[in-house]
């Protein structure tokens, strides 16, 4: 069993808020600023402070594929038929005056999850709440509809964790199978449903939190901060947060804030701290070079590893003919495996491995990876009328017994168990040079 | 945690003392609820330009895969009279799809027992936003006889009320509002 390591003593933290231990992979050492929501990188683009081409892309682009029209977050062609601009556009619904007591918070805690669950939700996790987890007062929150009403909007984050002392995590994983497409419109279809999915629960459950009698509050906490504080998993060198089950295929979508007497759920530990020391899987294929190969840094207090946000994100652009949402990070990464019981046994013995010998059994663990699932991957991906072994910008019908005469078609047909993902590596090399 | 039985059924809950409220209480206020704003949401334009399609065949077999991945337990395509009065529209298919339900919606009130409605709106709004952009019609519409349209589907047979009852789940099951479409369609029935 390892032991239990202690928190930096007092850096950032009062006698009310200590320094919260965020399990082994991320550390509060130094003096905080909560974030500033706008200061993020889609509101930044949104005001167009990251250049015309990723201005246009996010503003004026509309997807050629129809299922990206209707799941992935712009790119469509009529906003009406995204389901999260329905869901998050709503009216707020009133806390009922009839509030359900709550005697023993464990079983309401076990109630929420257990709700959460029912409604579809992958991982549910509860944290404590800390004002480290909070977006900075004063506008810096994130307001869901678009109308900036925050009631609480003036309360300093202190006072936010004061009055609603815990958040809820619950959030979906993205398919598998089609996640081995990543970088193809199939990848992007793992992503963009369970992204829906998720959006419509939460609303769901933070309407049930209402319906309880209680607040649930959106949009005032950090997904990631939530996500590692709550035990979902452990924040990888990728910047995902790479849980037990699904590895770094779930999302964290925003948190909800609430004062329903819960119980806080600790950090897990599955060994992700070694094996991003060791494995570099997500650094060597990035195909931006965002992702460090070298240590953790401290950024704003925290030490951890800290990836380029920028560069993955002006990739964006050039690619937006082949598909939406990169993935790469995620999918290469060796704790990104179907929920099967080997999978189990593998972050079992990384949980309960001592620390001096998780290297050997993380060099072992990879070399397996390496080994059966390969260094990238290339496996070719059917799906409905999709194929990743269709070359990006040709056209193929490879439907089986299709005899319908297609106007586009013409390319010739597809062979082999090959899969092709844009860009590759080295054409993306020349735009986004790895630092020394 | 109880010790759970691969042959012990469904979670009841019985330890869960919040449960019976969360099934059967109705909310308070009806904006608390996603199945309500879902349904009142207004459908979307028709892509202007046709989606190349595969033989009516293929065509359906993908409706059948895309439902299926969002989530749908059951689904099948009817094919319409056009000059039934649930049918102002005239479109020629029907697309039926099923989500199993462990407590019936129309007696439990609560925003749990109203669960698989949520899912069947879930399907049927991200099902018919995608046929539109294909670019042919989909009209998401709740008739009283969405169970016989099922059946006519082939997802099972009426009972004495005229409650669809499947292979699958019994009489534990709820049909989500039908999507009529033009989209060329395999009929099931």
């Amino acid at each position: 069993m390892s032991k239990v390591e202690t928190p930096t003593p007092n850096a950032n933290g009062s006698a009310e808020f200590p320094t919260p231990y965020l399990g082994r992979t991320v550390r509060i050492v130094s003096k905080f600023e909560n974030v500033d929501m706008n200061q993020s990188p889609h509101p930044k683009n949104q005001r167009g402070e990251l250049g015309k081409p990723l201005f246009n892309w996010y503003h004026n682009t509309v997807s050629k594929d129809p299922l990206t029209r209707v799941s992935a977050p712009n790119h469509f062609a009529d906003r009406r038929h995204f389901l999260s601009t329905v869901v998050n556009q709503a009216a707020k619904g009133k806390i009922n005056p009839q509030k359900v007591p709550v005697n023993d918070p464990a079983a309401m805690a076990r109630h929420i999850k257990a709700v959460a669950h029912y409604m579809g939700a992958d991982i549910v996790r509860i944290a404590k709440a800390h004002p480290s987890y909070l977006y900075a007062s004063g506008g810096g929150r994130y307001v869901q509809d678009g109308t900036a009403k925050d009631e609480y909007a003036a309360s300093t984050p202190e006072q936010m964790a004061r009055k609603f002392p815990y958040i809820i995590m619950a959030t979906t994983a993205w398919d598998y199978n089609k996640l081995q497409a990543h970088r193809h419109l199939i990848g992007d279809a793992a992503y963009h449903i369970s992204q829906i999915k998720g959006n419509m629960i939460l609303k769901a459950l933070e309407g049930y939190i209402k319906e309880l009698g209680y607040t649930a509050l959106r949009g005032v906490a950090v997904p990631q901060a939530v996500g590692v504080a709550s035990g979902v998993g452990e924040l990888g060198r990728n910047g995902l947060v790479i849980s037990k089950e699904y590895g770094a295929r779930v999302h964290m979508p925003d948190p909800i804030m609430t004062d329903l007497p819960l119980v806080g759920d600790e950090p897990i530990d599955i060994g992700v701290d070694d094996f991003c020391k060791v494995c570099r899987k997500c650094a060597n294929t990035c195909p931006t070079n965002s992702i460090p190969v070298g240590d953790k840094v401290v950024h704003n207090g925290v030490e951890k590893y800290k990836i380029n946000w920028l560069t993955c994100y002006k990739l964006r652009p050039y690619v937006h003919d082949h598909w939406g949402s990169c993935l790469t990070c995620a999918t290469v990464c060796p704790y990104t495996k179907p929920k099967t019981w080997w999978h189990n046994m593998a972050t079992t013995s990384l949980h309960y491995c001592p620390y001096v010998l998780r290297p050997v059994l993380v060099k072992f663990l990879k070399w397996v990876d390496d080994r059966f699932w390969g260094l990238v991957r290339n496996a070719r991906v059917t799906w409905l009328g999709y194929d990743s072994g269709v070359k990006p910008g040709e056209h193929a019908c490879t439907v089986a017994g299709c005899n319908a005469s297609h106007e586009k078609a013409g390319a010739k047909a597809v062979a082999g168990s090959v899969g092709y993902y844009a860009p590759l590596k080295e054409n993306t090399n020349r735009f986004v040079k790895r630092e020394p | 945690m109880a010790l759970k039985f691969p042959w012990s059924g469904k979670n009841s809950h019985k330890d869960d003392p919040f449960w019976e409220f969360f099934i059967n209480t109705p909310p308070a206020d009806l904006t608390n609820t996603v199945t309500e704003l879902i349904r009142n949401a207004p459908a979307g334009n028709i892509f202007p330009n046709k989606a190349e399609l595969h033989t009516p065949e293929i065509t359906s077999s993908h409706v059948k895969g895309m439902a299926q991945y969002f989530g749908t337990e059951m689904i099948g395509i009817a094919k319409l009279d056009a000059n039934v009065p649930s049918n102002p529209d005239q479109l020629p298919f029907a697309v039926l799809c099923a989500v199993h339900a462990d407590y019936d919606p129309r007696q439990a009130k609560g925003i749990g027992g109203q669960m698989p409605v949520q899912n069947g709106l879930f399907i049927t709004f991200v099902l018919s936003a995608w046929i539109r952009e294909l670019g042919f019609r989909a009209v998401v519409a709740r008739d009283a006889n969405v169970d016989a349209l099922a059946a006519k589907a082939g997802l099972g047979t009426l009972n004495g009320s005229g409650r669809l009852v499947t292979r699958e789940f019994g009489a534990g099951v709820y049909v989500a509002d039908a999507i009529y479409t033009d989209l060329p369609l395999a009929a099931d029935g």
